[in-house]
């Protein structure tokens, strides 16, 4: 499957990208099996991710959702940002063949671990 | 959008003469060269022309030449060839570490079925020691193959010194004993001579030497039996069964005679270029690593890792400006597939997923140089603002605790 025009659009002027210098929370996923990395860094206003940023080193899938999820959730409520779903990633990017799903799942779980980390440290 | 083609090694345009001179087998002089009538032997005629200049490329005799699909079919060809019909003599086998995977996939196929494999390393200069395959050689052992120079990193192989260690052993009785060597990307790049090389079998491929894809060549040194991977048919002299393809022949003999005629002055083009793309590249990119020995390599080609980054999406940014270039890595359902050339040197994971190959031909010009150097630079730019592995590495230089 030939990668789409928003997912060349997204490598070639990522959405969101760098490392917020007063977020909130910063965490960092791997990748086990291949060793692609997503960085995610937020601030949190409330119940509201007011900023998001990210960086990525991999695959250009990894690099694209790390893009499309940092927009995505950008200005998102937290409880309706935990309910995102890798295949509404997939399609931040204009879809992924199946063999490229990790990257979408990567991003998932790397905004699962920020806001369980920001949420621990918040109670 | 400028489009700049560095990727010579995955493939070549076809040359205008070489179309030019399979044109007429395309059209009027469609005949089956196995036919007895004038269209057939006028196609006959033109294989058996083709066939010479095949041969004269690498000094064979003309009826040592089979013509196949392609190089994958002649690697096939030669291995199954000739470990089915010499089984009963041993079942070992010798290669490199770095061979294509159209030799590689058929042997580890070998060794799937029994067969013994010795895999040869090629230490960071991606070059194989004769030292090693001496100690290698067992009274069983009946085929080494080894390339002539590598596809990904193009360092050439001491492929000389093993057929005299080849002809050494056969002094000593070792008779069953056979040389294989794959020279798709040396072919028309470096002087092939089958006689001081020493080899019984040797690969070509057209179209890496600007003839169309679909055809290929395996020099069978007179006296040497295979076992026929393709039968049905008395074609080649009963070595490879099917219908000639007569144009795709004509093709590659005419580019053959033009690749041994302008062989010089298209290394030397190559060259420059390749040369001076590094020299620009090392002065515009920091953080890289060349692979592959500097000396001993193909003129037309240059393998580089950028770190921080990822090999794919460096092809893709650069495919984006315009500019065709080739990773050896690549990454399927999350199992990551760094190349096995750059890991063979002993580069890690970083630098193996980070590699680029950039192979230049004798139409690129200079001003293609100044645009690929341009787009790399942005590219890699690019990626690195993203990268979580740059910013560690900037972060720690400038004291900020990430």
């Amino acid at each position: 499957m030939p990668y789409s025009e928003i997912f060349k659009d997204h490598l070639a002027h990522p959405r969101n990208a760098g490392e917020l210098a007063d977020a909130d929370v910063v965490v960092e996923e791997t990748n086990p099996v291949c060793g692609d990395r997503l960085r995610l860094s937020l601030r949190i206003r409330e119940d509201w991710i007011e900023a998001a940023r990210f960086l990525a080193y991999g695959c250009p899938p990894t690099l694209a959702c790390g893009s499309a999820i940092a927009g995505m959730i950008e200005g998102m409520r937290i409880d309706e940002a935990m309910t995102l779903t890798k295949t509404q990633v997939a399609e931040g990017v204009g879809g992924l063949s199946s063999r490229k799903q990790h990257a979408a799942s990567l991003a998932i779980e790397t905004l699962n671990s920020a806001l369980t980390k920001y949420a621990s440290s918040h109670r | 959008m400028r489009r700049v083609y560095l990727d010579h090694s995955a493939t070549t345009p076809v040359d205008a003469r070489v179309i030019e001179a399979m044109l007429p087998y395309l059209t009027d002089k469609f005949g089956n060269a196995s036919s007895v009538h004038m269209f057939g032997q006028e196609a006959r005629a033109a294989v058996d022309k083709a066939r010479r200049q095949v041969a004269a490329l690498i000094g064979s005799r003309a009826n040592e030449i089979v013509f196949t699909s392609g190089g994958t079919e002649a690697n096939s060809l030669a291995i199954r060839g000739i470990c089915e019909a010499a089984e009963a003599h041993g079942k070992h086998v010798i290669t490199s570490a770095i061979e294509h995977p159209s030799v590689r996939g058929v042997i580890d196929q070998l060794e799937k079925r029994g067969w013994d494999v010795t895999r040869l390393p090629v230490y960071e200069d991606g070059i194989v020691r004769v030292e090693d395959l001496r100690e290698a050689i067992r009274d069983d052992t009946i085929l080494i193959s080894v390339m002539m120079a590598n596809n990904e990193i193009g360092t050439v192989q001491p492929v000389k010194e093993i057929g005299e260690i080849v002809r050494g052993e056969r002094d000593r009785e070792h008779r069953h004993l056979w040389f294989h060597i794959d020279a798709v990307q040396a072919a028309g790049r470096l002087p092939i001579d089958v006689q001081s090389l020493n080899c019984d079998l040797l690969t070509l491929s057209a179209h890496k030497i600007y003839a169309p894809k679909g055809i290929g060549a395996l020099f069978i040194r007179r006296g040497v039996r295979i076992i026929p991977q393709q039968i049905g048919g008395h074609q080649e002299r009963e070595r490879r069964a099917g219908t000639e393809s007569v144009a795709n022949v004509v093709a590659f003999g005419a580019a053959a005679e033009l690749a041994q005629g302008e062989m010089d002055s298209r290394n030397a083009h190559t060259q420059r270029l390749r040369d001076r793309f590094e020299a620009e590249v090392k002065t515009r990119i920091g953080d890289l690593v060349l692979n592959g020995n500097p000396e001993h390599r193909l003129p037309h080609l240059s393998n580089i890792s950028f770190r921080f980054i990822e090999g794919e999406g460096l092809l893709i940014h650069l495919d984006m400006q315009g500019v065709a270039v080739s990773t050896g890595s690549a990454c399927s359902s999350g199992t990551l597939e760094p190349s096995p050339v750059v890991l063979a040197l002993g580069r890690n994971d970083e630098l193996a997923r980070g590699s680029i190959q950039f192979s230049f031909g004798k139409d690129n010009t200079d001003e293609d140089i100044d645009y690929a150097v341009l787009a790399l630079t942005k590219a890699v730019g690019s990626l690195r603002a993203i990268s979580p592995l740059k910013f560690g590495v900037r972060s720690a230089e400038s004291g900020v605790s990430t």
